[in-house]
């Protein structure tokens, strides 16, 4: 059944449902936006939904069968973007069976959402689905994701009449949507997004219906508001780390997304502590509009202007060239200019390497290290963002570079951002464009891209353009000239938004100390005395945001003119995080054999109450049962199964049988197998003669575990039954008071070894069965077609086997029925294998058949005949016991003319024609 | 970094023959848990159990069978034979019998697995040198006149056992590397990639594909 056709029709044209799939819900991880524990094991659809570029996953309730659009109702909607994280879980309790569900685990940023997909290639196929959408929005760096056609989902009004109609369920709860507007909007703020897990976790239920359309509202504010503060400060391979033990184990043993690894580097990454210890080098961070000039003085009083050489650059550079080739083609000679003027200016106690520079049109940055950290640097990449002329040339924007510093992530930003006094609410979006724009591609393809807030460290430097407001330009001067920076600081519009967390949410900026580095007459350190006038402002600043930084130095620099803007440089203290190697391989070994153990621990595993059977005094057609309990101790489900070995075609001799021989049991569950011994013709005769015994070893194998050797033993009571006629020819005594070696002596070798005594004419089991019935049982009604009761044939089989009681027990039919099954336990019949095909060829004459009857062995001539003559006088009486010939033939000539191999309808009729030649009274 | 850095890319399997209660177990659960069990109940069945260890700078998965030493099993240990790329054949240096009867399980390895698979002698029970039995320089020239790798080692006290296993893995690594070990061949023992670890069925081991394997 699909049922995409009814999520299409809640559709509007324009989104298309590429896949869905049928799944319920799990559990709701740490759902910070809300709760949804009604929908607990909910049967619901997942699908993929695009429009235009984006893509969703609608998550949907549902009933019955979801024929139509209104049987499916929207509950939630993860944007597929670069928040958005689907991972395949497992539960310990679906460990090791095949054929179990799929979970997934859904994510986007603090939303955790658990499905339950069916097992099956349908289910593949969705995830293969989910998964090349995620990766194409991740790997459209330039490419944001519109979100706005979503509203219309949000809507009551409005949209065409399939979606009003579509999403009734959905509709009611809009109602309530609008109402919650004020909430959403509030929302917004940073202040209550600041505290969203707190906050939304006491958020009680009527407002659910409201949620998911809220949510989305939300979603899409902290998306643009990229590195909203509610985001808890970890890493996102941590949060993917918290599985149990056992689906760890679980996850190692199917090679998927490269597990494996990504749980040892969670692993390490959550005990980075451990093998790492915080160690300062100093940041020299340094930014400079520079106007389009090109260098014309040394910057060594910029740049070494710290008393010891640090031990990182970070030179950021606006404004590198205002030509239109520079914008255009992103082209200009200014690079290698300022490179060399910055190369020559570091600090001469040092030696340093350019690590990276990158550039878009005017803006730069260049990362040296220290030599001697060189060897510590790797990761190293960089990205570009424009945000300038129609929201994307480089005019305006940022450039950034990323790398890891012994195990410590930072990243770089230089950046320069929109101008004009009036501006800044423009400049809070180009940050924020360049927060979500911009994404680091690593080398693993297996990573999804790195965005700006990922990093531990995060400095950003540049020209952000904002500017003092409400105080006229003499004012400002005059605050200038008293160095009430302070004061002046208050009408600092980066400080204002920054207050009101509308922008560089979690970044620090040091005391400014420091005139406005805007805007100068070129040559000079005088104010502009352009036209324009403009009044002072600190364009240029350096911020930061992680743990452990500390600011030494935060200044501009006056003496270089070369630009309408000054210099200005930072040194921060940085704790780095520097690996214990010892620490680290110690570290790295220990969860490696973790893994391994949690590997082992999730072998199944069980308990057997026992491994020995013994089966005491097995006789010929009886059953006996042995008991055991099979218990699932191990941590995982596990399925059992008796499994044949090597060279064996079954898992068992054929005398037992194993019930159930295989099974699933669940953890701590508990499942009773009954092993059975039954013995029946085809296994009595080696028995008997001791060549086969009650011995077997099963092999309990469970699916990906242990193999359990079970151990079976007893004794078989040897019986006439399975004995061939002329080995009981030979025996006077019953058979069990004969030693073995004899018996089996008398049937390998067939002559008597004690010499003396001439053989039984017959068998002396035959002749007390058939005088039995000749003396009581001639007039029987319905003698051989009634059947006899099992226990008396058991007490028959034993006397006949032992003597005992003095006289053959049992009723009339009960003796008849045990001389058929004796006849049918002969390993040779009487008429013997290799006079049957005779038999079949001269059934028509009479005198041909007796002929044949006359060459058999003695011994079973003699069975024959002694049977033949029974049955005429059976046949006497027929007026009593109803038996007439065609009855008497066809039962015992089944049993008496057995076919070798398999026997078809005319064979049987021509055995049945054979033996009636001998039931006809006047024959002799 | 590359894409898989911690990942293992062969699969080993190993089997432990030898008589009953000269410690295999206790080695197999000295190896993969560093610990001694000091009254490990007889095994009855095949149990395993894995380790990834580094061999030459490469991560590999030993998959290793523990058989039950017990002579009434020995019919039924021998559907564990195959496909192993390892043996390790362990007797206890207390207990000559252990020893005799090496020739009778050396027999079982050599008819049951590959040309190529390697077997490590491994005299148990190190830590017991006052109750020995068997000397060290007798077991090895035993082994030198077989071709098989030597250790004396101690489930007890761990000596040697990290060692053995590493030995023998070792070998076989070195038979991938010259050659002499196919991989393609379906009863090599030696899975490259990882993958799902069979379990399977002691019979349906995967066929040769081509040509009878007539061993
Ligand atoms: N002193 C000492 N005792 C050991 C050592 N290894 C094993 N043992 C002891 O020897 C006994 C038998 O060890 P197992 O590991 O069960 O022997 P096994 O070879 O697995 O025996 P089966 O499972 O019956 O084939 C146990 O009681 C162990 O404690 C060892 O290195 N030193
Ligand atoms: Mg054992």
């Amino acid at each position: 059944m699909d049922q995409s056709v009814a999520i299409q029709e809640t559709l509007a044209t324009e989104e298309d449902c590429i896949t869905s799939d049928r799944g319920h819900f799990e559990t709701l991880v740490k759902a910070a936006v809300r709760t949804w524990h009604h929908k607990v094991a909910a049967f619901c659809f997942i699908c993929v939904i695009v429009c235009a570029c984006s893509v969703r996953l609608f998550i949907y309730t549902h009933r019955r069968m979801a024929i139509t659009a209104d049987d499916v109702s929207l509950e939630d909607i993860f944007p597929v973007s670069r928040h958005f994280e689907v991972v395949e879980v497992s539960s310990p309790d679906e460990l090791a069976i095949l054929g179990a569900d799929t979970r997934i685990r859904v994510s986007f940023q603090e939303e955790v959402l658990e499905v339950s997909l069916p097992f099956g290639s349908h289910s593949r196929f969705f995830l293969g689905e989910l998964n090349k959408a995620w990766s194409d929005v991740c790997k459209s760096s330039s490419h944001v994701p519109k979100f706005e056609w979503l509203h219309k989902h949000s809507k009551t009004t409005g949209g065409q009449a399939v979606i009003k109609q579509s999403l009734t369920p959905l509709g009611a709860k809009m109602t309530k949507l609008s109402k919650q507007t004020g909430l959403s909007q509030r929302l917004h703020t940073p202040d209550a997004v600041a505290h969203s897990p707190a906050h939304q976790g006491t958020r009680a239920g009527p407002e659910i219906a409201a949620r998911a359309v809220q949510n989305e509202w939300e979603r899409y504010g902290t998306c643009l508001g990229e590195g909203g503060a509610g985001r808890e400060d970890r890493n996102d391979m941590v949060r993917s780390s918290s599985h149990t033990p056992a689906n760890k184990a679980q996850m190692l043993s199917i090679p998927q997304f490269g597990l494996r690894d990504n749980l040892i580097r969670c692993e390490l990454l959550k005990n980075e502590d451990q093998y790492t210890h915080l160690q300062d080098f100093s940041f020299f961070l340094a930014t400079y509009n520079v106007n389009g000039q090109a260098p014309k003085e040394s910057l060594a009083p910029w740049l070494s202007c710290s008393s010891s050489p640090p031990d990182v650059y970070c030179v950021g550079f606006q404004e590198l060239d205002l030509s239109k080739e520079a914008f255009f083609f992103n082209d200009t000679p200014r690079e290698p200019e300022w490179m060399r003027a910055v190369s020559e200016a570091l600090h001469p106690d040092a030696k340093y390497a350019l690590v990276k520079l990158v550039r878009l049109v005017g803006i730069m940055l260049m990362f040296y290290v220290k030599r001697e950290h060189a060897g510590f640097i790797s990761e190293v990449e960089a990205e570009t963002v424009g945000t300038g002329i129609m929201g994307r040339m480089g005019n305006k924007g940022a450039v950034a570079i990323r790398f890891r510093f012994h195990n410590t992530d930072v990243c770089v930003v230089s950046s320069h951002l929109a101008a004009h006094i009036e501006e800044f609410e423009r400049r809070n979006q180009d940050y924020r464009d360049i927060c979500s724009r911009l994404q680091f591609r690593l080398l693993d393809p297996g990573c999804p891209p790195l965005a700006i807030m990922k990093h531990n460290v995060v400095l950003w430097l540049g020209d952000l353009n904002y500017r003092i407001s409400d105080l006229d330009v003499d004012h400002v001067k005059n605050l200038i000239t008293k160095k009430d920076f302070e004061t002046l600081h208050n009408y600092d519009q980066l400080k204002r938004q920054m207050d009101e967390e509308a922008v560089f949410e979690g970044f620090v900026e040091g005391d400014i100390q420091f005139q406005p580095t805007y805007k100068y007459d070129t040559g000079s350190d005088d104010w502009d005395t352009s036209e324009k006038c403009r009044a002072p402002a600190w364009c240029d600043r350096i911020l930061w945001r992680g743990k452990n930084i500390k600011q030494s130095t935060y200044q501009s620099h006056m003496t270089l003119k070369t630009s309408d803007h000054k210099p200005v440089s930072s040194l921060l203290q940085i704790g780095i995080k520097v690996v214990n190697e010892e620490a680290y391989k110690k570290k790295f070994e220990e969860i490696v054999r973790c893994i391994d153990k949690m590997e082992n621990e999730c072998i199944p595993s069980v308990t057997l109450s026992r491994r020995e059977l013994h089966f005491q005094d097995v006789k010929y057609m009886e059953h006996q049962t042995e008991s055991l309990t099979l218990f699932n101790d191990g941590q995982v489900p596990c399925q059992f199964e008796f499994i044949q070995k090597l060279d064996e075609p079954t898992y068992s001799k054929p005398w037992l049988t194993a019930n159930p021989p295989k099974g699933f049991l669940a953890q701590g569950a508990q499942v009773d197998i009954d092993l059975e011994v039954f013995v029946n013709r085809s296994t009595a005769p080696d028995l008997n003669i001791g060549l086969e015994h009650i011995e077997d070893i099963l092999v309990l194998h469970l699916e990906r575990g242990k193999d359990y050797f079970l151990s079976v033993s007893g004794n078989y009571l040897a019986s006439c039954y399975g004995t061939p006629i002329s080995t009981l020819c030979q025996l006077r005594e019953p058979i069990r008071d004969m030693p073995l070696p004899a018996v089996r002596a008398l049937t390998k070798g067939g002559e008597s070894p004690e010499g003396g005594d001439k053989p039984l004419g017959i068998p002396k089991e035959i002749w007390m069965m058939v005088d039995h019935l000749f003396r009581n049982a001639i007039k029987q009604e319905d003698l051989f077609q009634q059947p006899g009761l099992r226990s008396e044939f058991q007490e028959i089989r034993d006397y006949l086997d032992t003597g005992v009681p003095d006289s053959l027990p049992g009723s009339n039919h009960s003796v008849a029925e045990a001389l058929l099954l004796f006849l049918e336990s002969l390993p040779e019949p009487v008429v013997p294998y290799s006079f049957y095909q005779q038999c079949l060829d001269c059934y028509a004459s009479a005198t041909q058949s007796k002929k044949v009857i006359s060459m058999l062995p003695q011994c079973h001539k003699n069975v024959f005949d002694y049977l033949a003559a029974f049955l005429r006088e059976l046949l006497k009486n027929s007026d009593h016991n109803n038996l007439d010939v065609n009855i008497l033939a066809t039962i015992f000539a089944a049993l008496l003319l057995r076919s070798p191999t398999k026997q078809d309808l005319a064979e049987k009729r021509k055995t049945q024609e054979f033996f009636q030649h001998f039931l006809v009274q006047d024959l002799s | 970094m590359t894409a898989a850095p911690y990942n293992y890319s062969y699969i080993f399997k190993y089997i432990i023959i030898g008589d009953m209660g000269v410690g295999k177990s206790c080695l197999l659960h000295q190896f993969t848990e560093k610990k001694f069990m000091a009254d490990c109940p007889h095994t009855i069945g095949v149990e395993f159990g894995t380790r990834i260890m580094e061999v030459n700078g490469q991560k590999v998965k030993l998959q290793i069978w523990d058989t039950a030493g017990q002579e009434r099993f020995r019919a039924v240990t021998r559907s564990y034979y195959r496909g192993a790329a390892g043996a390790l054949m362990v007797y206890d240096i207390t207990r000559r019998s252990t020893y005799n009867h090496l020739s009778s399980w050396l027999t079982d390895a050599r008819n049951l697995t590959n040309p190529n698979t390697v077997i490590i002698l491994i005299g148990n029970k190190a830590d017991l040198e006052a109750q020995r039995d068997v000397t060290y320089e007798e077991a090895k020239q035993f082994a030198e006149e077989n071709g098989l790798l030597f250790l004396e080692a101690s489930a007890k006290t761990g000596e040697n056992v990290e060692e053995a296993f590493l030995e023998a893995a070792k070998r076989i690594y070195q038979n991938i590397q010259d050659g002499s070990l196919d991989l393609n061949a379906a009863e090599s023992g030696v899975q490259h990639k990882p993958s799902v670890p069979q379990g399977g069925r002691l019979s349906s081991d995967t066929q040769p594909a081509k040509e009878g394997c007539s061993c």
